[in-house]
């Protein structure tokens, strides 16, 4: 028993610790991310309430109002710090525009956008394994033919993919609505639309991974034990280009959920996207503020997840005496 | 005795407060589809339009796409027509004082809330306190009300309402989805409550409204008191009703041929002539009362304080025919700051002035712009005669930034050096502000004749207190005292007279470039009948009703 256990404490220990580290890191991140986002807000010309009332003549007393409500004639710092203070106790505010608290805006949108965002580069994930896979030292024609199309699902822009998949499966063929179908039939089409340029980044990392993989001894060994030409691929191959591929797919989860806005305009979908979107453009503050802790905070969190998931993919991390080694 | 049209749209923007710049507006109706057949009760009609409110409440909104959402939930006191005639509809009848401060309006009794709550004078009261209360944040309403004093219950079927003087716009104003009457009760639950649900009296009740996707309503089944100019009388004959937002025009366009929706907002005028030959739909267009998109040159400062500068510009660039080319006669070129479908369009002024680029060119040899630099510019004492437009590309509708390029290469050949500066809207606004621009753009659509107060009037230019429609720095004495007497008269007549004075002064002044006429463009399924039209020029629903 005690052997055991002792045996398994320094493996045990780097992860915590390194959980940790990230941990305070990440708060750093976060700490960051506001602070730049609200500086940047008060750095750009105009000032919040005229952007607040625009184009609108409104009678002295809504203006005085306004600044009152949102404490805009505070000195800048003050506002920064009695920001972070609410912050600090939870607490996002309320939007200027939209008549709404930020965390329950956030909270409706976000899960549109995760959801969908999650649809896609999963989508993406099966589509471009499957695709590497399967064409990873085929013959020249068909991994011409794939890298083909590669090329144009990575320099397809996402807004005529949408207007493409919208015109084919919804105006022709009437499969799917062209906007608001309730869950599955609605989600389907913008998934797609998300999922072509990851898969054909995806599905090239992957293949030239495997090409040079299936290059290795332990690969002859593994045939010469007489598995299959699917089997070595799935079972032996695929494990060793899953790793840059996790890498890749932190990054491409943050760049995703960044670039749905074109997506929820042509479907019609709810998301942060078009709500981050409106408030930049209107000097919304703590909308803006409330997006950033929010996309910061999923951005750190799916990284440490993704630490985790090396430990899992390979095991040979899992021994390791310091971070990274 | 009875005053005009009076309904604003300022923007139909994306964004709460950045109004109207890229204004919209909704007209006059063309081509009404010859309704056949009796209506057919029950059914749904799905309706997508391009943009959506960022409030539901349009006592505080300035948005016209908030009043097309709440029109079918809310009555007002009074209608308007097309002729600018108000008729009765939750006030059976008013009388306006002798000495023009003072209406006294008698309600119509049986008249409920969606909510149960009794439609009465404390109800009137409650409303009009509540647009002119700082709290509500009134973005438009209260503006047009702004003399307002207070309201009286006189009994519970009597309302008196004062101002601090005549103010001849306000039963044009009362007529406007923006002065819809709301549930006192729902009224007390806070701006929050109100910008997602409002609750009238109207012939349809909101199920629900989802930001970025649309609404859903039901039928009102007791409704019993729509005005004397709709189509029926009684409940709504659609059983539900649902407005989609499809912000992306060929998507829109795609769902209606398609036959997802029964009609569409806003059909590009590209689509226009293709929707027109297909069978299956009809196409209406309604002028947009109100303001026309034009461009508003700074006659306080720059370039265009000279007005032979300016004259040169209006008149040495073919407008009419860029307008033409580019909206394909969806789009009328305009000739006066206001449309044809405004109460006391003048329409003289289309002979007023026209296209003239060698009188242009000798306006600007004897402004001193006599010399020419390498580019072919004009220039005065080595200076180029640059026009500084700083402009809302972001918010550009209907292909306005193809247009003012168009106008920057026709103003090239006449030697005007368009220099755009492209803004976004925090940075726009101080240069208003400060005056800093040579050329503004924008439409202020509203169904009264008093949109030229708001565009040329000395106390609606642009200060760091109040943002104001008069980006041209117009100031006359004479201009100023047309649009007061025009307050202090009920008469349409009178009143139209005085527009028509104003119209002929600002164009000979060359305060503004007149560009093109919005029209409200709706395309429909042949399944979908008796759309109507409020006066500000947007779909009404309460007498629509679909076939199989």
């Amino acid at each position: 028993m005690s052997r055991v256990s002792k045996s398994r404490t320094p493996a045990r220990h780097p992860v915590a610790r390194r959980t940790l580290v990230r941990l305070g890191a990440s708060l750093l991140v976060l700490w960051g991310a506001v602070t730049l986002a609200f500086a940047s807000l008060h750095l750009t010309p105009g000032s919040i309430e005229d952007t607040l009332i625009g184009q609108s003549t409104v009678t002295p007393e809504v203006r005085a109002q306004i600044v009152a409500d949102y404490g805009l004639d505070e000195p800048v710092h003050v506002q920064y710090l009695a920001y972070l203070g609410r912050v600090l106790k939870g607490d996002l505010g309320h939007s200027y525009q939209l008549h709404d608290s930020v965390s329950s805006l956030i909270s409706s949108q976000a899960v549109p956008s995760l959801q969908l965002t999650l649809t896609g580069l999963g989508l993406a994930a099966v589509t471009a394994i499957l695709l590497s896979l399967l064409t990873a030292k085929r013959s020249r024609l068909l991994r011409g033919v794939v890298s083909g199309l590669e090329l144009v699902g990575i320099s397809v822009p996402v807004f005529w993919a949408g207007i493409l998949l919208l015109t084919v499966f919804s105006f022709q063929l009437g499969w799917f609505p062209a906007a608001g179908g309730d869950g599955f039939s609605g989600l389907v089409l913008p998934a797609v639309a998300v999922a072509i340029s990851v898969t054909a980044l995806l599905s090239q990392v992957m293949r030239e991974g495997l090409e040079t993989v299936l290059e290795e001894p332990f690969v002859l060994t593994a045939r010469a034990r007489g598995l299959s030409d699917l089997a070595v691929r799935f079972r032996h191959a695929l494990r060793h280009v899953l790793l840059p591929a996790v890498t890749l797919g932190g990054w491409l989860f943050g760049l995703v959920l960044g670039g749905l806005v074109t997506i929820e305009m042509i479907f019609s979908r709810q998301g942060l996207g078009q709500l981050t979107l409106n408030a930049v453009t209107g000097k919304d503050l703590p909308v803006v503020m409330g997006v950033v802790v929010l996309t910061s905070g999923v951005y750190v969190v799916v990284n440490i997840l993704l630490d985790l998931l090396y430990l899992v993919i390979d095991p040979r991390l899992r021994g390791a005496h310091e971070p990274g080694s | 005795m009875t005053p005009h049209m009076y309904a604003v749209r300022t923007s139909a923007l994306l964004l709460t407060a950045l109004l109207a710049l890229t204004a919209c507006g909704g007209g006059t109706s063309a081509d009404a589809d010859a309704e056949s057949g009796e209506p057919v009760k029950g059914g749904t009609l799905v309706y997508a339009v391009n943009t959506e409110p960022t409030n539901l409440d349009p006592h505080a909104s300035p948005q016209d796409i908030t009043g097309l959402y709440t029109r079918p939930v809310l009555d007002s006191l009074v209608t308007l027509d097309d002729q600018g005639k108000i008729h009765p509809w939750l006030a059976s009848s008013w009388e306006i004082s002798a000495d023009q401060k003072t209406y006294t309006f008698k309600l119509r009794e049986g008249v409920k809330f969606s909510d149960g709550t009794v439609f009465d004078a404390a109800a009137v009261k409650a409303n009009l306190e509540h647009i002119v209360d700082p709290k509500t944040k009134s973005q438009l309403a209260a503006g047009f009300i702004a003399p307002y004093t207070g309201s009286e219950v006189v009994d519970a079927r009597t309302v008196k309402v004062s101002f601090s003087r005549p103010h001849s716009p306000f039963l044009a104003a009362l007529a406007t989805a923006y002065f819809g009457i709301q549930s006192p009760e729902s009224l007390k639950k806070g701006p929050e409550e109100l910008a997602k649900r409002v609750i009238g009296t109207g012939p349809f009740v909101i199920d629900e409204f989802t930001p970025r996707q649309g609404i859903t309503y039901h039928r009102n089944p007791d409704y019993d008191w729509a005005p004397p100019t709709a189509a029926h009388s009684g409940p709504a004959h659609l059983e539900k009703l649902e407005i989609k937002l499809l912000a992306e025009d060929s998507v829109r366009l795609g769902a209606l041929t398609s036959g997802q929706v029964d009609g569409i907002a806003s059909v590009p005028p590209v689509n226009v002539k293709q929707l027109k030959a297909d069978s299956r739909f009809t196409l209406q267009t309604k002028q947009a009362p109100g303001g026309n998109y034009s461009y508003y040159p700074n006659t306080a400062g720059g370039v265009f304080k000279d007005v032979k500068v300016r004259q040169a510009f209006r008149d040495g660039i073919d407008f009419k025919t860029v307008v033409d080319k580019l909206y394909f006669g969806v789009f009328q070129p305009a000739f006066s700051p206001i449309s044809p479908a405004t109460q006391g369009y003048d329409k003289s002024t289309e002979t007023q002035w026209k296209y003239d680029p060698d009188g242009a060119a000798k306006l600007l040899d004897e402004a001193g712009w006599t010399g020419r630099d390498d580019q072919g510019y004009r220039t005065r004492d080595g200076e180029r005669l640059t026009v500084r437009w700083p402009f809302l590309k972001a918010f550009a509708r209907e292909q306005r930034d193809t247009l003012a390029q168009q106008i920057q290469a026709e103003a090239k050949k006449i030697g005007f050096d368009v220099a755009f500066d492209d803004v976004t809207v925090a940075e726009y606004l101080p240069k208003v502000i400060k005056g800093d621009y040579d050329l503004a753009d924008f439409s202020w659509q509203r169904a009264d004749g008093d949109a030229l107060r708001n565009l040329f009037s000395s106390s609606s230019i642009t200060n760091a207190e109040q943002y104001g429609q008069n980006q041209a720095k117009y100031t006359d004495k004479e201009v100023d005292g047309w649009l007061d007497d025009s307050l202090n008269t009920t008469d349409l007549a009178e009143r139209a007279a005085l527009y028509s004075k104003v119209q002929q002064k600002v164009n000979t002044d060359v305060a503004v470039f007149p560009v093109y006429v919005f029209n409200y463009v709706l395309g429909s399924s042949k399944k979908a009948h008796g759309i109507g039209w409020e006066p500000q020029a947007y779909p009404t629903f309460y007498s629509a009703w679909v076939t199989k």
